[in-house]
Parts: structure tokens; sequence; C-alpha cells
């Protein structure tokens, strides 16, 4: 049941004796990069004073304005022991962000996703079809070096072309399949119309969700509709991409891997370190990368660690739910809102989908909230009556959730905006736009 | 039997109407009469009276439109004042609610008929021949 049994149940007095050495070795090896070179030398690092895996703290945050400002080649730590791959960001606004790898990075980042992947329940007897962008966006080729080391059977699909992967799915048995949750979903409707009945007409029996938060509803539903179990994964391309956090087979929280990331939740305010259990910051680093490390790296994502140790026996910490980015967070009428709440929500309705738009405006000095919901066309009776009904219901049950009451919109199914194949959640149209 | 009438729901924005009419248009399935009711917050309910209400709800559905069939009750109106609030009168008296009503023109010019959306058209033509009001069969709708 484990993929590297001794790694992943080792002793935490022993997990924390291996993290202290390998930081050692990291922060070394960032000492060659433009970035740490200059700020160890105006901070002063001293290794030797770094004796137990929590004097982490001594050292100073890095952070994505710090990857932006030093594009492209000022993180790269080892230019001669040559890089052979990068991945970057889109980067909509500003300099994009870039990560690079050497092949012991490759092999290490290709080992940990088949870590998590064989902890989801992925095994070498499984076609694994991978539906997400190859090209700069980690989750192609991250799953797909992740997959193929497991030793399972990866069929590159990429996004998109929702009748061909039905079709490849039906061709080759398709077992398992990695994407975002919000495709499956569009996913489905496409298998309805073509009057194919995943339960029945497919061998789908696990997914593999991430790269877009989503609520617990939005994966029962999902599990639902396929009759498959679908296991959350994190990652994000500053730490490689997919692989560095994933849930075992009791879907109650996802561990990270603490052998190749120290886990820090910090206090977004204070910048102080919290305590296991309580909600703040994920800061990472790495431990295991050698073209680029990055250390004590502020992830944005909102998250705690589970206290508890879990059933399954890996002695990694677990991570809750990432319940968003601290982008996402809106502040409306003095209240902290995070889009994932109003999902939250929406799940309880059958009625409508589960794309949702949150649009925030200002009128006549007042700031607004409107949600718009898609239309289910299976729910759809033409009653208008009911319809109105489900928009006051909606309306209420986000507002003793938010405590802003939202004008609901009900839209036509498929309306919503995409970008990049990632649902868009939220419009705040108060800010300045940024293009997309 | 009972009669049917297909309602889509749209977003009150232009063009809507027109991709459903195409839609239509493409399966040469004719419509007799349309209302459109409209909520507040930007949507609406588009109320049609077609020859072949299964076929149009299905190939709707198919293009992405929610759309479902209604059941309606269609009488003839005469020219007598006070013949709609007599009519209505006995539905209200029944305790039946009316989601909708709308009146169109015959093919022949000269009789108008009434669509009556209510959620138990079975009762309502029962209570309407108790009445003596007169209303048409399935056959007499979709030819009208
Ligand atoms: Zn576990």
């Amino acid at each position: 049941m484990y993929w590297e049994p001794e790694i992943e149940q080792l002793p935490l007095a022993r997990l924390q004796q291996l993290q202290l050495e390998r930081l050692h070795k990291t922060i070394e090896c960032a000492g060659r990069s433009p970035f740490y070179q200059q700020q160890f030398a105006s901070g002063g690092v001293a290794v030797e004073q770094l004796r137990h895996i929590d004097d982490i703290r001594s050292l100073p945050f890095t952070t994505k304005d710090d990857l932006r400002s030093h594009f492209p080649y000022g993180f790269l730590a080892d230019p001669k022991d040559g890089p052979v791959r990068l991945h970057c960001s889109s980067g909509t606004t500003g300099n994009p962000t870039v990560i690079f790898h050497n092949q012991h990075d490759l092999a290490s980042w290709a080992n940990l996703v088949a870590r998590s992947l064989y902890c989801a329940g992925v095994r070498p007897t499984d076609v694994f079809q991978n539906i997400c962008g190859y090209g700069l966006f980690t989750g192609g080729l991250g799953f797909q070096y992740g997959a193929e080391h497991l030793g399972a059977l990866v069929i590159p699909a990429a996004a998109g072309n929702s009748r061909r992967q039905i079709k490849l799915m039906q061709d080759f048995a398709t077992t398992a399949v990695h994407t975002i949750p919000s495709y499956l979903l569009r996913l489905h409707s496409v298998f309805t119309e073509l009057g194919i009945d995943p339960r029945r007409d497919t061998d789908l029996r696990l997914f593999v969700i991430g790269a877009e938060p989503h609520s617990e509803g939005q994966r029962r539903r999902i599990e639902e509709l396929f009759g498959v179990s679908a296991y959350n994964s994190y990652g994000l391309s500053e730490m490689n991409g997919p692989g560095v956090a994933f849930e075992c087979q009791q879907q109650n929280g996802l561990h990270i891997w603490e052998d190749c990331f120290v886990v820090e939740i910090i206090d977004q305010e204070t910048l102080e370190p919290l305590p296991d259990g309580e909600f703040g910051e994920l800061v990472l680093t790495t431990l295991d990368r050698q073209a680029m490390p990055l250390l004590r790296y502020r992830t944005r994502d909102l998250t705690r660690i589970l206290p508890e140790p879990c059933p399954c026996g890996r002695t990694h910490r677990r991570l809750d739910r990432i319940t968003g980015r601290s982008d996402d967070m809106l502040i409306l009428k003095g209240c902290n809102i995070f889009p994932m709440q109003i999902e939250k929500v929406l799940m309880r309705f059958a009625e409508v989908g589960s794309d949702y738009l949150i649009v925030v405006e200002n009128r006549n000095g007042s700031d607004e909230m409107q949600i718009q919901v898609e239309v289910q066309k299976e729910w759809f009776t033409g009653n208008m009556e009911a319809l109105e009904n489900l928009s006051r219901k909606i309306s209420h049950e986000v507002r003793d959730e938010i405590l802003v009451t939202p004008a609901i919109c009900l839209v036509e199914p498929g309306s919503l905006p995409k970008s990049e194949g990632k649902a868009v959640r939220v419009q705040d149209l108060r800010k300045p736009q940024e293009s997309v | 039997m009972i009669a049917h009438q297909v309602s889509v729901f749209l977003e009150n924005k232009p063009g809507r109407l027109e991709k459903i009419t195409a839609v239509l248009k493409e399966q040469q399935l004719n419509i007799r009469a349309m209302t459109l009711s409209t909520s507040t917050a930007g949507w609406g309910i588009l109320n049609l009276l077609a020859d072949q209400p299964e076929r149009a709800c299905q190939v709707l559905t198919a293009a992405g439109h929610p759309a479902a069939l209604r059941e309606i009750v269609v009488v003839k109106m005469t020219d007598a004042p006070g013949t709609l609030h007599d009519m209505l009168l006995l539905l209200a008296k029944a305790g039946l609610n009316v989601q909708n009503a709308y009146g169109t023109v015959l093919g022949d010019q000269r009789s108008a008929i009434l669509v009556i959306d209510v959620e138990d058209a079975e009762s309502v033509q029962q209570i309407f021949s108790e009445a003596g009001v007169e209303t048409l069969s399935t056959e007499q709708v979709y030819r009208i």
C-alpha cells in the first residue's frame, strides 16, 4: 500500500533529522544563485546555527514578487550542472515566474508524483488518462512522467475535445483520470448528450482532481456522477507542480511529502508561525531541488495542518483542503469572503450547475455582490415561480454563510466564462481590470 | 389528451432569442404563438406553442437550452364581453393557480384562442367542460 514504505512511515524524529540534513544542503545550493547570494550576504545566514528544523524560521521569506523581479535567471543556482527543463507561469500581469529543473530534480519530481498517485490507489495495472494542458503548464508533463514512473499506461490526452476524451476512455478502457474538477462536470454533460453512462459504459474507477479549489460537495457530486472515487491533489509550479501533497484512501486531508518539503503555516498579518490545526498561509521550502531551490516560499494558499495522525500509517502530516488563495479573498462590507464558501452553498442545490461567477461592483458607493449560476437542463421545469423561489433560497443560504446578501442571477448552461480551461470564479469590477 | 407548450429558459441578452428560433428553424419546426415572461433578475422563460412540441423540446435541449414541456389548456375565445373574466373566476374558485396565459389569433384570422398554463391541466379541463366552456383537442391545438 506504500510506494516507498520506509520513507512514508519514517518516525517523526528521523523525518526531522532528514529534513535538517537536506536543508543544510539546500541552503548551500541556493547560495549559488544570484538572488540568495545577495540575500545571504546582506542578512548573514549561518548554516551551522540551524540545529533543528524549526530554526528555519530564522531565514527570510521568498515571495512571488521576488521570483518575478528576478526573472528569468536570478534564482538559477547551478547554471553549469545543466538545467534541462523549465516551466513558466502564464503571467497575466507583469513578469511571469519560471522554474528550472536539472535531471536530478525531474527524477525526484516524477518519484513524488508516483508516490502520490500510488497513495491515492493508482497501480501499474491502471490506464491513466491525463486530461490537462501539456506544455508550460506543470500538470501535463508532471503527471505524465509520474504515472509512467509508477508503471501505469499513460494516455497524454491533453485538454479539450470532450468527445475524443470519451472515445479514448472507451477505446483503451481508461481506469484512472487526472483533470480539473470543473472540467469533469462539463465532460459529464457530453456523456449525457452521447447517451453514454460513465458508470455503466466505462471502466473508470479513480479520479485525481486538483489545480482548482473546490468544495467537498463538488467532489461528492463528481464521484456520484461517474461512479468513481476522486482524490485531491495539491501542487504549485513553484514547488515543481503536482506531487506536493496528495490524499490517501482516507480522503481526509492531503499528505504533504515532508522528506522533500518543509511545511510551515504562518499568520498572514504577523508572519509568525502558527501551531498545527490553525488556519494560515502555507509556506514551503524545497529539500530536494538543485537547479532552483526555494527557501520559505510564501504560497499564498490558505490552509492548516491536520494535527491528528492518519489511519493510513503515513507519518507525513496532512494539509486540510485549500480554503483559497489569499489573492482570491474578497472584502465586502467589512466581511472576508472566499469563493469556496459560496461554492459550498451552491453545491447544496441540484437545480444549478457547478460553475458560477461572483461579480462584485460598486454601485452608488455601495459594494454589491452578484452570483451568476447556471440553470441545470435536467431540473428545468418551465415554472417561473419555482426559479424565482430558488434564487431567493440560494441568496438566503449564501447570506447565512458569508453575511452579505448577494443578488442571484440565473444564466444559461455553458455561458459562464472560462480562462485557459479553468473556470473563472470572481470578477471584481471595483479594481482596475487585469487583461486576461 | 393534454396539449403541451415548450418552455425555454433564456437570459435577457441580445441574440439569445434568435439562438432559439434558429434551432427551431433549422429543424423546420413551426411556432404558432410565443410569449416571454421576464424576471427582474435578467432572465426569462419563453413559452412556445409549436406544431411538434416534443420534438421542439428535444432539439432545444440537445442544443444546450434548458427546455421543458408544460401542460396547457386551450380555449376558444368568444366575442361576448366578460368571457375571459368568467373563465379565470372558475379557476380561481377551484383554487387553481394560473402560471401564465396568452392569447393568439387562429389561422382563419377570425377566432382567438387563449392558452392557459396551469400546474394541473386535467382538473382545468374538467372544470371547463362542466361549465360548458369549449376546450380545443390536442390535434386542434397543434394544427392551429
Ligand atoms: Zn493517510
